[in-house]
């Protein structure tokens, strides 16, 4: 089940299969058809459950919406929780779906450089977020939203609607 | 792993010569390895845009919420739900190769293109609800401005003085009052306040932002999204008149990029399994399936990270 190589390897044609937790002569041993056919329903019921977690856990991406949640007024641990909620959900499908979880150990060889230059690249952009707005040139000042703007945009609207009030009252 | 690279074997009878056998270096067909190997670069290109997206998102100095660009995150969370779905069906189809039930994986298959032909359905609704506001990636079509400041007022004014709409205008005008609705007569109403106060010259920051109010109001947080009212980009369809989301550029061009390119990564998908479905999925195609599969969930997992980014922060 490791790889379709290792299932048809009865004249064993490469070297040990490096699969965690299972000796080559249980790999070879294993071929009845009661037994496929067992580790097949087996399989779709772990893809069913896994399916079953990814709804239920993007449906908990909700709960920050919800009058339920207790930091409606600190956005950041809504968005933590979002976070965790997401890579919760890539690592169900990394494990289970892209059969990471069942792969012999090179998996690590290709992931983890892969995983750790994602992780720098996100590291190297970190000091743009703060030095955004510190080297601004004149013409992008002049030009970019600041807070107040958005304020302003919101008396406006709140002035316009006490306008329309006002207008249905007479 | 640890195999030598190749290795004499032994059923070599008297006058053949040793027969070498190839040793692959990994437990994993060449298919698999290149496939992985693709996704590893893959994830270094979508961790660069995620990358920049976040910069660009808290670094900015005003941020756009999601109901200000008109993204509805009911519509995002269903095309989450279409991916995953899509998901399972591509590990089934596998799963039904693998048995030699090549109808079942065939049918699997089909689902998945299906699934996958929905979300882009689902995406090309979405782009065109930004359109149909203004919202475009790119400056010639884009009618967003990001704060109501003198450029914004003369551009309203601009678009007022073109002679196309001074003649729809003057015909709105000439209409009887019986002829049009509630939400025209004060769209009448607005539009004339509109057309004086741009055509003031002592006019002031608060006049601009009440102009950008009446054409498009920023939807309020409430839970129909809408807020007090529609402006008169909606009701008069035809007057496209520019409009003020702070931040609102910077936003499209993330958003477009972004799921652009997922959306790209999609398309290919589908040319792919379009391509698998010409051919017998028996256990003989189950690597093919795999991998194709292996993109997939790869292009599934994008979009669980792109999903709450875009649509719940």
């Amino acid at each position: 089940m490791n790889n379709p190589e290792a299932d048809n390897s009865s004249n064993v044609t490469h070297g040990p299969v490096t699969s965690p937790g299972r000796l080559p002569e249980e790999i070879d041993a294993r071929g009845e058809d009661g037994q496929q056919s067992h580790e097949e329903h087996s399989g779709i019921m772990q893809y069913m459950a896994v399916f079953a977690a990814l709804c239920f856990l993007t449906t908990m991406s909700f709960l920050t919406y919800s009058s339920y949640w207790p930091w409606k007024d600190e956005p950041q641990v809504g968005w933590a929780f979002m976070m965790a909620v997401s890579c919760t959900k890539a690592l169900l499908v990394v494990l289970f779906f892209m059969h990471v979880l069942q792969e012999a150990n090179w998996k690590y060889v290709l992931t983890i450089p892969a995983a750790m230059m994602a992780i720098f690249l996100a590291i190297m952009l970190i000091p743009d977020i703060g030095l955004r707005n510190r080297m601004v040139s004149q013409e992008r000042a002049l030009h970019m939203a600041r807070n107040s703007d958005v304020l302003l945009l919101e008396k406006a609207a709140s002035s316009d609607s006490s306008d329309e009030v006002g207008k249905h009252e007479h | 792993m640890n195999s030598p690279a190749a290795s004499i074997g032994h059923e070599s009878h008297g006058h053949h010569g040793p027969v070498l056998q190839y040793q692959p270096g990994l437990p994993l067909s060449r298919g698999k390895l290149i496939m992985w190997l693709f996704l590893s670069t893959e994830i270094m290109f979508f961790a660069a845009l995620l990358g920049s997206y976040v910069v660009l998102r808290f670094g900015a100095a005003v941020w756009p919420k999601p109901h200000h660009v008109h993204l509805s995150e009911p519509i995002g969370a269903f095309n989450t739900f279409v991916l995953i779905c899509s998901s399972v069906t591509v590990v089934l189809a596998l799963e039904a190769a693998r048995a030699n039930k090549r109808s079942l994986a065939k049918g699997w298959m089909l689902v998945t293109l299906v699934l996958g032909s929905l979300f882009l359905g689902v995406k090309a609704y979405e782009y065109s609800s930004k359109f149909d506001h203004g919202i475009y990636p790119w400056a010639p079509r884009g009618r967003i401005y990001e704060r109501p400041d003198l450029y914004y007022g003369s551009a309203v004014r601009a678009r007022l003085s073109d002679p196309a709409i001074l003649a729809k205008i003057k015909e709105l005008d000439a209409r009887p009052e019986g002829e049009l609705s509630e939400a025209e007569l004060t769209g009448r109403r607005r539009l004339k306040q509109v057309r004086e106060m741009v055509a003031n010259p002592d006019q002031q920051a608060f006049d601009l932002a009440v102009v950008a109010d009446q054409i498009m109001p920023l939807p309020g947080d409430g839970a129909d999204g809408h807020g007090h009212g529609g402006g008169l980009n909606d009701t008069f369809a035809w007057l496209q008149l520019p409009a003020v989301i702070p931040g609102g550029n910077m936003w499209a061009s993330t958003y477009f990029f972004l799921t652009g390119f997922h959306a790209i990564h999609v398309i290919v998908g589908l040319i792919v399994f379009g391509i698998i479905l010409l051919y017998e999925l028996g256990p003989q195609r189950a690597g093919m399936i795999e991998n194709a599969g292996l993109y997939w969930h790869f292009v599934d997992l994008v979009w669980i990270f792109l999903f709450p980014l875009l649509y719940l922060f």
